[in-house]
C-alpha cells in the first residue's frame, strides 16, 4: 500500500508540476513579448540600430524614459497582482483589494498634499507613498484596539480610514486651483505611467522587489492566515503578528507602485482571479502566476494607453477594458470545465 | 502504575461578551483516554474546548502536559495538541493535500516548506481516510463529511499529546462516525496521548469513549464510565440531559457487547 501511495504522490505531483511549468513558460514568454513591445512603442520612434550606433537622443529616450517606464509597468503590474492575491487570501474575500485597508485613498490624499504644498514630482511621489503607508498603519493600529484580533475589525478600521481620507481629499480639492492643481490631482488619481523617468524609480523599485520577495517566501503563512483565527492559532500560527507583517509588506509594495503611477484599477483584483482559474487552487504557483499576469496586463494596457490616441490616456481605462472581458471569458470557461 | 494527566482543567469559567457560559469546571484527562463531552445545544461544550485552545479568554487554570496554557505561545501549544473545529474556516480554493500539510506548520520554521517525507506522511493520512485519490482536488468542493475526514487527517498527521475535537463527526455517515472515532481510539491506545471530543450522539459516545462528562448549563453534572458504570446508572444520568430514555446492552454478530439507546 505504501508503494501505491508513493506512486500516486509522484504521478500527481509530476502532472501538476508539468502543467504549471508549461503555463509558467507561456506567461514568461508573453511577459517578455509585451515588455519588448513596450520598449519599442511610443511617441518618439526608436530603432535598435541607431541606439546601438550611439545616437545621443535615441539612447537618452531609451534609457531614461522607455526602459524605466517598461520596468515600472512589468514590476508594478507584478506587485499589484501578487499583493492582490495576498489581500484576497488574508481577507478571504475575492473582492478584496489594497483599497480595503485604505491604501489607495491614503495615497490619493498624500498625492494631493504633495501637489498643493510642494509641487515637484519627487515630492508628490514621496508624499503619496507616505500617505498610503500612514493610512494603512492607522487602520492596523485602530484594529489593534480590539483584543480578539478579528479580521472584520481590520476591514471596518480600513473603511473608517478610507472615509476619513476621502473627506480630507475633498477638502483639499475645494481649496485647489481648478486650472492647474485640481486637474493634476484628478489626473494623478486616474493613473498613468507617463511621468515615470529613471531618476524617480530607483528606491520605489527596490522597495517593491524586497517586499515582493519577502511575500513570496511567506506564501505558506499567507495561506494559513486564510483559516479562521482560532483554527490558524491551533495550527501554530501567531495570527496577529503574521497578519501584520504580511499586510505591511503588501502595503509597502503597493504604495511604492501607486505613488509612482497613481491609482491603477482592476489589476490587483483581476490578476489573482486569472491565476486561480489557471491553477484551480491557492498555492505558491497561483501567487507567482498572479504576478506574471499582473505584469502582462499592466504592460499591455500601458502600450495601448500611449499608442491609441494622439495624447496619452489614463492606463486604468485599458486595464479595465482588457480585464473585464478576460475575466468574464475565463469565468464562463472555467465553469464549463468544472 | 498511575497514568499521568495530559490535560487538567481546574475551576475554569469562560464566556462571550461578558456573559459567562461555563462555570467553575474542573476535570482532567489522563493518557490513553478518549473523553466525551455530552450536552444539549448551547450548554457550553464548544466554549470549553475553545478555552482549552486558548482561543477565548478564561478564568481559572488549564494545564496541558504539565504546562500552564497561559505560558504557551501558539506554536508551543500547537505542538502539544491538535484541534478540529466544528466547521473548518477554510473557504478558499486549496488542494486537500495542502490542507493536510497545514498540520505540519508547528514543526516548520516560518519560511520553511513541507519536505518530501511530510508530503508522504500527509498522503498516508489521506489514504487512511480514503481520500488519497482526491489529494489534488479542491478542498472547498468536498462534501461536509469529506471535509471533516480531511481535517481529521490534518490533525493526525503529527503525533500530538492531546486531540481536541469539536463535533468532528457531525456531517459523517453512520459508518464514517464509527470509523473516525475508532481511528482516534486506536491512536490513543498506541501511544501516550488522549482525546477530548464533544459529541451529540450518546450511543456513539457510550460505545467509543472511555469516559463521558455530562454538561448542563455550563457545569459538569456527572460522569459516566461506560466500562464500569451500571446500566441503570447510565440511564439515570443520560435522562438528566436528554429526557426519558432506555439503555440496553446487546451483542452484535462478533459477540462484542454494545450499548443501544432508545428514546422514550
Amino acid at each position: 500500500m505504501l508503494l501505491s501511495t508513493n506512486s500516486i504522490v509522484n504521478s500527481m505531483a509530476s502532472t501538476t508540476v508539468k502543467r504549471n511549468n508549461t503555463i509558467c513558460a507561456i506567461l514568461v514568454i508573453l511577459l517578455v513579448c509585451v515588455a519588448a513591445g513596450s520598449l519599442a512603442v511610443g511617441k518618439y520612434p526608436l530603432s535598435l540600430e541607431k541606439i546601438l550606433a550611439g545616437d545621443e537622443m535615441q539612447r537618452k529616450v531609451f534609457y531614461t524614459l522607455r526602459m524605466s517606464r517598461t520596468a515600472v509597468a512589468v514590476f508594478g503590474g507584478a506587485v499589484l497582482g501578487i499583493c492582490g492575491f495576498v489581500y484576497q487570501t488574508v481577507f478571504r474575500n475575492p473582492l478584496a483589494s489594497p483599497d480595503i485597508i485604505g491604501v489607495s485613498s491614503g495615497a490619493s490624499l498624500g498625492a494631493a498634499v504633495g501637489i498643493l504644498c510642494f509641487g515637484s514630482t519627487v515630492a508628490i511621489t514621496v508624499s503619496a507613498f507616505a500617505g498610503a503607508v500612514l493610512a494603512v498603519c492607522l487602520a492596523l493600529l485602530l484594529s489593534a484596539a480590539d483584543r480578539t484580533g478579528r479580521k472584520s475589525t481590520i476591514v471596518l478600521a480600513g473603511i473608517a480610514v478610507h472615509a476619513l481620507a476621502q473627506t480630507a481629499l475633498m477638502c483639499m480639492k475645494t481649496t485647489a486651483d481648478p486650472e492647474r492643481e485640481l486637474a493634476s490631482i484628478e489626473y494623478w488619481i486616474m493613473g498613468s505611467l507617463a511621468g515615470v523617468t529613471s531618476s524617480k524609480i530607483g528606491s520605489n523599485l527596490l522597495i517593491c522587489i524586497l517586499a515582493t520577495v519577502a511575500l513570496i517566501f511567506l506564501h505558506r503563512q499567507t495561506i494559513l492566515l486564510s483559516a479562521d483565527e482560532g483554527e490558524a492559532r491551533m495550527l501554530g500560527v501567531s495570527v496577529r503578528k503574521n497578519r501584520f507583517i504580511v499586510l505591511l509588506l503588501a502595503t509597502l509594495a503597493v504604495s511604492a507602485v501607486v505613488s509612482l503611477t497613481g491609482l491603477i484599477s482592476f489589476i490587483g483584483l483581476l490578476a489573482p482571479h486569472i491565476a486561480r482559474l489557471i491553477t484551480k487552487n491557492n498555492s505558491i504557483s497561483t501567487m507567482l502566476f498572479s504576478g506574471l499576469t499582473g505584469g502582462i496586463l499592466l504592460c499591455g494596457a500601458d502600450i495601448l494607453a500611449r499608442s491609441t490616441a494622439q495624447t496619452e490616456l489614463p492606463v486604468s481605462i485599458f486595464t479595465s477594458l482588457i480585464g473585464v472581458p478576460l475575466l468574464i471569458f475565463l469565468t464562463l470557461k472555467g465553469r464549463n470545465v468544472s | 502504575m498511575t497514568k499521568s494527566a495530559i490535560l487538567s482543567v481546574s475551576r475554569v469559567g469562560a464566556g462571550y461578551n461578558g456573559k459567562q457560559v461555563i462555570h467553575d469546571l474542573s476535570f482532567s484527562v489522563l493518557e490513553h483516554e478518549v473523553v466525551g463531552l455530552l450536552g444539549v445545544n448551547g450548554c457550553g461544550k464548544t466554549t470549553l474546548l475553545k478555552s482549552i485552545c486558548g482561543i477565548i479568554p478564561y478564568d481559572g487554570n488549564i494545564e496541558i502536559c504539565g504546562q500552564n496554557l497561559r505560558h504557551l505561545n501558539a506554536r508551543q501549544l500547537a505542538r502539544l495538541c491538535s484541534y478540529i473545529p466544528q466547521r473548518s474556516g477554510i473557504s478558499i480554493d486549496i488542494s486537500a493535500l495542502d490542507v493536510v500539510l497545514m498540520g505540519f506548520n508547528p514543526e516548520l520554521k516560518i519560511l520553511e516548506t513541507p519536505d518530501a517525507a511530510m508530503r508522504k506522511k500527509a498522503m498516508e493520512m489521506l489514504s487512511l481516510v480514503k481520500l488519497d485519490s482526491r489529494a489534488d482536488d479542491n478542498y472547498s468542493s468536498f462534501s461536509e463529511g469529506q471535509k471533516q475526514l480531511c481535517i481529521l487527517a490534518r490533525s493526525m498527521v503529527r503525533e500530538c499529546s492531546l486531540m481536541l475535537m469539536d463535533e468532528p463527526e457531525s456531517a459523517l455517515d453512520f459508518g464514517g462516525r464509527y470509523f473516525m472515532l475508532d481511528a482516534v481510539k486506536k491512536a490513543t491506545a498506541q501511544r501516550p496521548c488522549s482525546a477530548l471530543v464533544t459529541l451529540h450522539d450518546p450511543q456513539l459516545a457510550l460505545n467509543v469513549c472511555t469516559r463521558i462528562l455530562l454538561i448542563k448549563s455550563g457545569c459538569i453534572i456527572s460522569e459516566i464510565e461506560p466500562g464500569k458504570s451500571g446500566i441503570s446508572e447510565i440511564e439515570q444520568q443520560l435522562t438528566k440531559i436528554y429526557g426519558p430514555l432506555s439503555v440496553r446492552q446487546c451483542a452484535g454478530k462478533n459477540g462484542k457487547s454494545q450499548f443501544v439507546l432508545i428514546k422514550e
